[in-house]
């Protein structure tokens, strides 16, 4: 028999279980939690950190929240630095990008430290975004916010529970600056009971097997996805690859990306000033975006870990747009993230079209529309992100109808719910045929998503990013099409937004959500005429613009 | 010559059709079990069923009860052999199948390929109306077009039609009439609309459940319908009852119009069985589980209910997104984790048990026939706990030196010797079901120690005491013939409905009466359903289950609620049970309102099940079958020399302990050290962990 405590088996076992115990955590959030945008779209993350804050295993979610935890907790443990500052059955708190919550107000990240005796053997933690943490719009978010103390409360890393007991002052400030306490309530306490769940498997793991044995079985995850991720760079193009773009707003961004056997350095210095308005991010927003493009780039499959992303070097320069200075806004840092994921993406995508698609509709088309319910009374507010098309692949059409790179385990709201919930009438859900977007490979279809309003007075916010700037093509595929919303109103007359805040919108008039095409990849001479049949035939392409692209002869 | 009862099951697999037939006297109430196996046969499949009964010796005409288990269903879906669907839905909502959800559980993977769906744009048209989610008509239903749409499937070779209109849940009013306008038009064409299978809410889900019920309508029609012509050409004066996935059976009329309550069917029967052998042996909270060649299955009873639900999707895993079907199936979890299951080493010295199987060609290494990897039977025979000089009952001749080879690649790869690369694989495999059975027990809210384990399958028993000893469960029990279980799970299932309706409510006074309605309402249908197959409505049991949450919240807390109607004055006592259930399951509760999403109605009835007779101990001590001793590798507890007892032989009332091996042609169980057995009066084995 080998030593019991140090087997790789064990190890190995130990391994799989804070996998199944980050899922875990997932479940029981997403089954507990009040707003749609958490328990339908899944805008949250879990995950399991080691002592010091180093992100050992994450949950299913969205990928853009899994290497956020780490920067949480690690905030949390300098903070909390005193003996004695940590408790068993504390509970953390924090939401303040300048304070380890990275991405914006609304999302508060909740961890809860693992003890084994008096010591700190791990945490768990997951993030979510909650409907309303307050500041000068519904739902938190406004594109006119100025500084960050528009954007809602600010919760600097702080304790929420103490050994167990809820501190009611603090759930009675979150609540009382809130829209929609009891829905804050109800989301924090789903967070609240998954993270407990999370510890109480951690302590019973580390019981089993033994403080040391539990923490060296964390520690070779961490170096095994390192490993993975040497093994990946090394087979990856090495040199240094530039690129720039022009942005929707006329400016332009810059990327620098060196990869060699050890190091994969992303270099944004070169890039504007932070913006007065909300679309800044976080430094630690852009490396989230980097570690995601990296982890797609090498395995996809294997673990995500704070090893994965040690070959990873960030650099940015304080007080730029993708390295806000407090007190920036940072509400809308999700259309800026997504666009630095993008522009590292294509900067790639020209070197390594195996390992990456063309563009693909790339953007989160946050939308947000509220009033009251006309059932109920009550008030509602839609927080949602848009399925898009995606670009082509290699030898493969792109996806219709799919949320971008930001999101994956994210469920779009059926219109049977949401015509219940909001009061609101969906007259259709539909793949949008706009053109674009052909070649070889096709990129894939958007929706077109028709809300009508049915009570005067109700508002919306949108930001939409790729609404004139359209989602690339590669190796001679056509460019895809826009992401916008309109709004046709009842009395005549249509407008077009990307980016609006706090809109009026009436009963009877009607919200159009357009979402684009993603690229082509390929000389469409090339492609298939079966396919372009079954393009033409299934709608998504005129006869007369399929003869022209195509030469398809009917 | 005394009265008898003959209850046969017939089970359609993918390689075997098995049989099992009890013989009740009624006076000795004493079984006579017949079990037999012959070749399935594709894709005539009641052939195989004939010739099963014939090689058990089972004449037709003198069977009182039949039930029958097939996985026709699930293998028209997986392998795509359903016919041409067209699909008929609410305008503006076409692209519905298609848009799906949206999402991808294969996250960083930037080809993620989703989901292609059942049915073409083409085929996908729409009809203008609509209903909205109060049931009221807002535009109404214009079937002008119809008869143009139906000409243009019939050109295109559309065999099966599916209907599904926006909250169809709420008011089937337009589904209706346009069923029954196709029916009229096309009367050839299968057709079936959503709200004759589901109705629940959420538009994807429940036109992808039409659409998949239609794609494999006519097949199973046709299945059906010459399963029961055979059988009663060859003298079956009654109607076989078909097998369903909520434990079920169900009438053959009734399957053939909705055959995609057939899905999950054969694990179903297994985990009834499990369910009705805690009632049996006073054991109501079981964990069963059910470990076959290529996947080792679990789910969670307590108090002698088995959980269904309908949040079931075929083909959904880490890396896909899979297909939902909405409809009743036992709340299980299943991972790719059989004796079958092969063993691998990933470029970063990690060691991976399945999901791969070596399947029944060329099967484990130490078949001989030709299979070159290590599988989890490799190992299990390596270590002793397989015998193997009675491998598979004696019928196979095991090849241990391909074992070895195949092993010791393993340990190469791991830089280990055999003995220690099988104990990791057994070590591996045991994990990942551990794994699984948290996932219906903690998970759930459920402590697995308050349970009893029944483990069931080929090989249940040989994993099920260290599977137990990792969760703290302290019962571990293996049925008597634990490898033909499922049949035995057939024969003990009723007639049995599971009714999901869609309904908001509060729970404020005043709100009982609209709650009592949407039961009886139900109940109304359930029973106009049994009587027009000829059952007594006195004969039929329900069970109301209410469906809470807190107010603004979605997933919703089913609660059993106590029989009787429901009155303003026991809201009170509905809203308690729901927080406690919902505290159990989440560690917190809201002082929130509560709210009913909606109902789940159990309807069943018995119908000709058998009743077991226990047996009083025979006084004969278990040494009388004792076959022997050998050296059995038990992993993390060493090496043991274990007593080997004949499992055909045991007794009611035979003791011994640990460590030990029952052998019996179908399972090998594994009785670690210091485990205390005996044999009840059923002939199931217990065993109880220090």
């Amino acid at each position: 028999m080998s030593d019991r405590t140090n087997d790789p088996i064990t190890l190995e076992i130990i391994q799989n279980s804070l996998q199944a115990t980050a899922d875990e955590m997932f479940a029981a959030m997403k089954k507990a939690a009040m707003s749609s945008i958490i328990y339908e779209v899944l805008d949250m993350g879990t995950g399991i950190l080691d002592a010091k804050g180093r992100l050992a295993s994450s949950g299913a979610g969205i990928p853009a929240f899994i290497g956020v935890l780490d920067k949480a907790v690690k905030v949390i443990v300098e903070k909390f630095d005193h003996p004695g500052d940590i408790q068993p059955g504390d509970v953390f708190t924090t939401n303040d990008p300048y304070q380890g919550g990275v991405t914006h107000l609304n999302d508060i990240v909740v961890a809860m430290p693992v003890f084994v005796g008096d010591r700190i053997i791990a945490w768990t933690a997951n993030i979510a975004h909650n409907s309303d943490i307050g500041g000068i719009a519904p739902g938190s978010l406004s594109g006119e916010a100025t500084e960050i103390f528009q954007e809602g409360l600010r919760l600097p890393a702080i304790k929420l529970i103490s050994e167990g007991e809820p501190i009611k002052p603090v759930f009675e400030i979150m609540k009382a600056n809130s829209r929609m306490p009891d829905f804050l309530e109800g989301d924090v306490w789903a967070a609240i009971a998954s993270v407990r769940i999370g510890a109480k498997r951690l302590a019973e793991l580390a019981g089993k097997y033994g403080i040391d044995t539990f923490e060296r079985a964390m520690a070779s995850f961490m170096d095994f996805g390192e490993k993975v991720s040497l093994t990946e760079l090394s087979r990856l193009p090495h040199g240094t690859f530039a690129l720039s773009e022009e942005q929707d707003d006329g400016r332009i961004y810059n990327v620098k990306i060196t990869i060699s056997d050890t190091e994969f350095v992303v270099d944004l210095r070169d890039n504007p000033d932070q913006d007065s308005g909300p679309t800044n991010t976080s430094r630690d927003g852009v490396m989230v975006c980097a570690q995601m493009i990296f982890k797609s780039l090498t395995d996809p499959y294997s673990p995500c870990n704070e090893g994965s992303f040690r070959p990873i070097r960030l650099l940015t320069r304080e007080g730029s747009v993708f390295h806000a200075r407090e007190p920036a806004p940072i509400g809308f840092y999700f259309e800026t993230e997504v666009r630095v994921y993008d522009l590292m993406w294509r900067c790639l995508a020209n070197h390594a079209s195996e390992r990456l698609a063309a563009g693909h509709f790339s953007s989160i088309c946050g939308t947000f529309i509220g009033g009251t319910h006309p059932d109920t009374g009550r008030h509602y507010t839609i927080i949602e992100p848009q399925l898009g098309g995606w670009g082509a692949s290699e030898g493969r059409d792109g996806n219709s109808a799919i949320f971008s790179g930001f999101h994956g385990e994210t469920f779009n709201t059926p219109a049977e719910i949401s015509e219940a919930r909001n009061g609101l009438f969906v007259d259709r859900m539909e793949l949008n045929p706009a053109p674009g977007g052909e070649g070889q490979w096709t990129g894939g279809h958007g929706i077109r998503l028709d809300y009508r309003i049915r009570v005067d007075g109700s508002f919306l916010t949108a930001g939409y990013t790729r609404s004139k700037v359209l989602p690339w093509a590669l190796e001679g595929g056509r460019e895809g099409s826009p992401n916008y919303v309109e709004v046709i109103r009842r009395e005549g007359g249509t407008e077009r937004y990307s980016f609006v805040s706090s809109l009026t919108v009436n009963k009877d008039d009607v919200i159009r959500i357009v979402t684009g095409t993603g690229g082509g990849i390929g000389d469409p001479k090339a492609r298939d005429p079966e396919k372009v049949r079954e393009d033409v035939r299934n709608g998504f392409i005129t006869p007369e613009r399929a003869k022209e692209i195509y030469g398809f002869a009917g | 010559m005394a009265e008898k009862t003959i209850r046969v099951a017939t089970d359609v697999g993918g390689t075997f059709t098995d049989l099992v037939c009890f013989e009740t006297g009624s006076d000795s109430g004493i079984a006579r079990i017949v079990t037999a196996k012959s070749d399935t046969t594709p894709p005539n499949f009641e052939e195989g069923v004939l010739n099963v009964l014939e090689k058990g010796g089972v004449d037709p005409a003198s069977v009182d009860f039949l039930a029958h288990g097939t996985t026709v269903v699930i293998n028209a879906l997986t392998e795509r052999k359903g016919v041409k669907v067209g699909l008929i839905t609410t305008e503006g909502f076409r692209d519905t199948l298609e848009i799906a959800r949206g999402n991808r559980p294969d996250f960083f993977n930037l080809h993620y390929e989703k989901p292609k769906p059942f049915v073409p744009r083409y085929l996908r048209r729409e009809l203008p109306g609509r209903i909205n989610y109060h049931g009221e008509e807002m535009t109404p239903l214009d079937l002008s077009a119809l008869p143009a749409i139906l000409e243009d499937f019939k050109a295109d070779g559309v065999q099966a039609v599916a209907v599904s209109f926006l909250h169809s849940y709420a008011n089937p009013a337009h589904e209706q009439a346009t069923l029954a306008e196709v029916r009229e038009l096309w009367p050839e064409a299968a057709v079936v609309a959503s709200h004759q299978i589901t109705r629940e809410w959420r538009e994807y889900e429940r036109t992808n459940t039409a659409v998949l019920s239609a794609y494999v309508q006519p097949i199973a029609e046709r299945y059906l319908s010459r399963l029961a012509g055979g059988l009663k050409e060859k003298g079956f004066g009654k109607s076989p009852y078909i097998m369903q996935s909520n434990c079920g059976v169900d009438s053959l009329e009734a399957v053939s119009q909705i055959p995609i309550t057939m899905v999950e069917s054969g694990p179903a029967s297994g985990f009834w069985g499990a369910a009705e052998l805690g009632k049996l042996i006073d054991e109501p909270d079981v964990l069963a589980l059910d470990i076959g060649g290529t996947t080792a299955k679990c789910s969670l009873i307590e108090d002698g209910q088995v959980k269904i639900m309908t949040d079931y999707w075929i083909e959904r895993d880490r890396t896909t997104a899979g297909y939902p079907i909405m409809v009743p199936v036992v709340d299980l979890v299943e991972i790719g984790n059989g004796g079958g299951s092969i063993a691998w080493v990933d470029a970063f010295g990690k060691l991976h048990v399945g999901p791969q199987s070596a399947g029944a060609v060329p099967g484990p290494a130490a078949y001989g026939r030709g299979g070159t990897e290590a599988t989890t039977t490799d190992a299990n025979l390596w270590l002793g706990r397989i015998n193997r000089d009675y491998f598979c009952g004696g019928e196979i001749e095991a090849d241990m030196a391909a074992a070895e080879k195949a092993i010791k690649a393993v340990g190469e790869k791991l830089g280990v010797d055999a003995d220690e690369a099988a104990r990791g694989i057994i070590r591996i495999a045991n994990n990942n079901m551990v794994n699984a059975l948290k996932l219906v027990s903690l998970n759930r809210g459920h402590d697995p120690r308050d349970f009893t384990l029944v483990a069931f399958g080929g090989g249940g028993a040989m994993h099920a005491v260290a599977l137990a000893q990792e969760l703290g469960v302290k019962k571990v029990v293996v049925p008597a013939a634990a490898s033909v279980f499922s049949a035995w799970g057939m024969m003990m299932s009723d007639l049995r409905r599971d009714y999901f309706v869609t309904r908001l409510a509060d729970l404020k006074p005043g709100a009982a009466e609209g709650i009592e309605g949407v039961f009886a309402e139900t109940e109304a249908r359930a029973i106009r359903q049994f009587e027009a197959e000829g059952i007594d409505a006195s004969k039929v049991k329900f069970l109301r289950y209410g469906k809470f949450r807190y107010q603004n919240q979605e997933h919703t807390t089913e609660v059993l609620l106590d029989s009787g109607k429901i009155t303003d004055d026991r809201l009170p006592a509905i809203e308690a049970a729901f927080h406690e259930t919902y505290e159990r399951e989440y560690t917190y509760r809201l002082d929130a309102p509560v709210e009913m999403v909606g109902i789940h109605l159990v309807a069943s009835a018995e119908v000709g099940k058998l009743t077991m007779t226990r047996r009083e101990p025979t006084g004969a001590a278990a040494d009388a079958v004792l076959k022997g001793r050998r050296k059995v590798d038990y992993a993390l507890e060493g090496i043991h020399e274990a007593a080997i007892y004949d499992g055909e032989k045991l007794e009611p009332g035979m003791k011994f302990t640990g460590p030990a091996i029952v052998e019996d042609p179908g399972s090998t169980i594994v009785v670690h050290p210091g485990n205390a057995v005996e044999v009840d009066g059923y002939g199931n084995i217990r065993i109880e962990l220090k």
